[in-house]
């Protein structure tokens, strides 16, 4: 096939973009109303390997200039191509279509947006069949687990509008998969630096249940950029192993932060602000600062002017709260990561949640627990810490199970002597004790 | 690809010679005009249509990072929306940056861009920036890798102590340009002072001379003409350069 093949192939055609002015056709796009692409896995025996199949005008049959529908189906079959790899595979049309010398592949799904150049249909670049048997070469060549893969490309109308109908509910289906997607299904997370020219040992972990503090990296994003360019500032991170399930302290993550942040950090817990929390850089959506009066957790969102309830407003919080250091209590999140279910699990989720702003309590009502809605408050019920207890009080918010059993002793000097002898068959509990000592003196008996 | 910047204090005429500047180029090779000025007119000086502005993209982009659906990444979507708003014109594509940041948090949103400007930009051989009047681009440094940075002068005291800022800035920056050149846009009343130009300790590239033709253009709002006495002067200057 080399010989014959009319025009060159390489990664040296990617990103060689086809102007109006010099292109032979224009398939899918803005001005047309169907196209589609899709990769769909099949049994071993319901394809015929290398087989390209042409339904409706080819391109030697297209008029100069002209814009038409198309659909590039791919089906692919071996033993370890798997369903869960179809939305992959599928990226990589974009990837491998580029490589084609005069082709132009922009986009994806129902937003295909193709080009041919009229000095590659004048090579000789005048049949899908080209498109597809480069197709069918680079995936082959690429993604070694692809034994079988079959090509068929429609471009009339009548066509294309019914399958671009169908495939708009396998998108629809792979979509409510991946929203589904927990950070336990997956091998691999993946990390930003993006914001170390502010905060230089701020690094974020990336997992299907914790998008970037900024909002604007989820896992899917993080999974492209590292494709695209791994030593760039989005990078994958070998998850390892889960070395405490109630932390979800993960060994690959350790490694990374250790790496990432020059060594200031040495592990992170992915779903507390407690201990060893998640650094903030600067550019978080919110903050989530936790309020000791009342054992919860308050949150507040950039654009909130006002003050929050512990009588300071967002930019005092964003000072405190960011440049990349691990601190108990303060957290830059993402809206969405309010969504997660996995949202500060460690510490309780929505029941230790007692105080955000009006604006973004309605922006997330879908994701807080339906009894929790109103024992929630906001600055309309309450800026004011003395009232906010009350209020929680009044509602029997979960946090009160936090307050029990309250005590306070004050002592000038307190000495401790080892239990075995001062206590010998009673126990001691403390509950939601907090300690407070100038100093600690420990002697040797 | 050879880049281009268009720089210099407000009102001295960048969106002017940079436009004139394209003309020259066309003749060359092909180009990409990117206005990077807020307050862009260079499509309407050109006489071409901007089809949207990468400001309101990337502001699209920011509103839909939650509704997008998960698997349609970020970079597949901007890169197609930028190809959209690109104008694809005779001997050149024009592509308008449009509105500054908002308060949000834009580094994935640059990063992405960063890298689908550098993959546009191999597309040309040459490539003219009109930047806009502040310093910010430099300072920001979000301008592309550019060659030659010229700075435009109306021949006014103000207008060469920008020129002065921009070398003073753009040497502290370590800012990616080779050559730093200032043009003097001729007024009717004012002859060239190239004393004044010297004591700016940028290399002098040339001026413009006055044309009635251009000034004409411009009060009427419409495009600039094809041939014209500044125009064949801007001719000479690139003659300098390349």
């Amino acid at each position: 096939m080399a010989e014959e093949f009319p025009v060159e192939i390489g990664v040296v055609y990617e990103g060689e973009r086809i102007r109006k002015q010099d292109m032979q056709v224009e398939l899918g796009g803005t001005k047309v109303d169907y196209k589609a692409e899709l990769v769909q896995c099949r049994k071993v025996d319901e394809i015929e390997d290398g087989k390209v199949i042409i339904k409706g005008r080819d391109l030697q049959a297209m008029e100069e200039g002209g814009q038409y529908p198309l659909v590039i189906l791919v089906e692919v079959a071996g033993e370890q191509v798997e369903k869960d790899l179809e939305a992959v595979i599928e990226r990589r049309i974009h990837d491998f279509s580029n490589y084609i010398e005069g082709f132009m592949h922009v986009n994806q799904r129902y937003d295909i947006w193709c080009r041919l150049s009229k000095k590659s249909f004048q090579k000789g670049f005048n049949s899908f069949t080209y498109l597809g048997q480069a197709l069918i070469k680079l995936f082959k060549a690429e993604l070694p687990i692809i034994e079988k893969i079959q090509i068929t490309i429609l471009t009339e109308e009548e066509d294309v509008k019914p399958f671009e109908e169908e495939a708009r509910k396998i998108y629809e289906a792979r979509d409510a998969r991946a929203r589904d997607l927990s950070d336990d299904d997956v091998d691999e997370f993946y990390g930003c630096v993006l914001c170390q020219s502010f905060a230089p040992t701020h690094v974020c972990a990336i997992t299907p249940d914790r998008i970037s503090l900024c909002g604007a990296i989820n896992w899917f994003d993080g999974r492209a950029a590292a494709r695209v360019d791994p030593k760039g500032p989005n990078f994958k991170i070998e998850k390892g192993e889960l070395i405490d399930k109630e932390k979800f302290e993960y060994t690959g993550i350790n490694e990374m932060v250790k790496e990432k942040s020059l060594g200031e950090n040495q592990r992170f817990w992915l779903h507390t602000m407690f201990g060893n929390p998640h650094t903030s850089c600067g550019c978080f959506e919110a903050i989530a600062f936790f309020i000791p009066e009342v054992e919860g957790i308050g949150i507040c969102h950039r654009n909130y002017r006002g003050e929050t309830v512990i009588g300071v407003p967002f930019s005092t919080l964003a000072t405190q709260t960011g440049g990349g250091k691990q601190l108990d209590g303060f957290l830059g999140i993402a809206i969405e990561y309010m969504r997660s279910p996995k949202f500060f699990a460690t510490d309780g989720g929505w029941n230790r949640i007692v105080w955000m702003p009006k604006f973004i309590k309605e922006q997330v009502r879908d994701a807080i627990p339906e009894h929790l809605y109103d024992k929630i408050a906001t600055e309309e019920i309450t800026t004011d810490i003395n009232e906010l207890k009350q209020f929680l009080d009044q509602q029997d918010h979960p946090v009160k199970e936090r307050w029990i059993e309250e005590a306070v002793i004050e002592a000038d000097e307190l000495e401790v002597i080892p239990l075995d002898q001062a206590f010998a068959g009673t126990r001691l509990i403390l509950k939601n004790a907090r300690i407070h000592a100038d100093k600690v003196i420990i002697r040797r008996k | 690809m050879h880049a281009f910047a268009i720089s210099g204090k407000g009102g001295t005429g960048k969106t002017i010679l940079s436009a004139m500047i394209v003309r020259e180029l066309v003749k060359r090779g092909l180009v990409l005009a990117i206005d990077a000025d807020p307050d862009s007119n260079l499509p309407e000086i050109l006489g071409v249509e901007a089809n949207g502005t990468v400001g309101d993209i990337r502001e699209e982009l920011l509103e839909k990072k939650y509704s997008l659906s998960p698997e349609y990444t970020k970079d597949v979507w901007l890169e197609g929306k930028t190809y959209e708003i690109l104008s694809e014109n005779d001997g050149f594509d024009l592509i308008v940056m449009g509105r500054p940041e908002g308060p949000e948090c834009y580094c994935m949103v640059n990063n992405l861009l960063r890298r689908i400007m550098d993959i546009l930009t191999e597309n040309y051989d040459y490539t003219v920036i009109d930047s806009e009047a502040g310093l910010e681009h430099i300072s920001r440094r979000t301008t592309i890798d550019v060659q030659d940075m010229i700075v435009v002068t109306d021949g006014s005291q103000q207008s060469f102590d920008t020129a002065v800022r921009i070398k003073r800035l753009s040497e502290q920056l370590k800012a990616r340009f080779d050559h730093l050149y200032v043009v003097i846009n001729d007024t009717k009343n004012h002859p060239v002072d190239i004393e004044q130009v010297k004591r700016t300790g940028l290399s002098f590239l040339g001026s413009i001379p006055y044309d009635p033709e251009i000034e004409k253009a411009c009060f009427e709002g419409v495009p600039l003409p094809e041939q014209s006495q500044a125009g064949e002067a801007v001719h000479h200057l690139l003659e300098k350069i390349l």
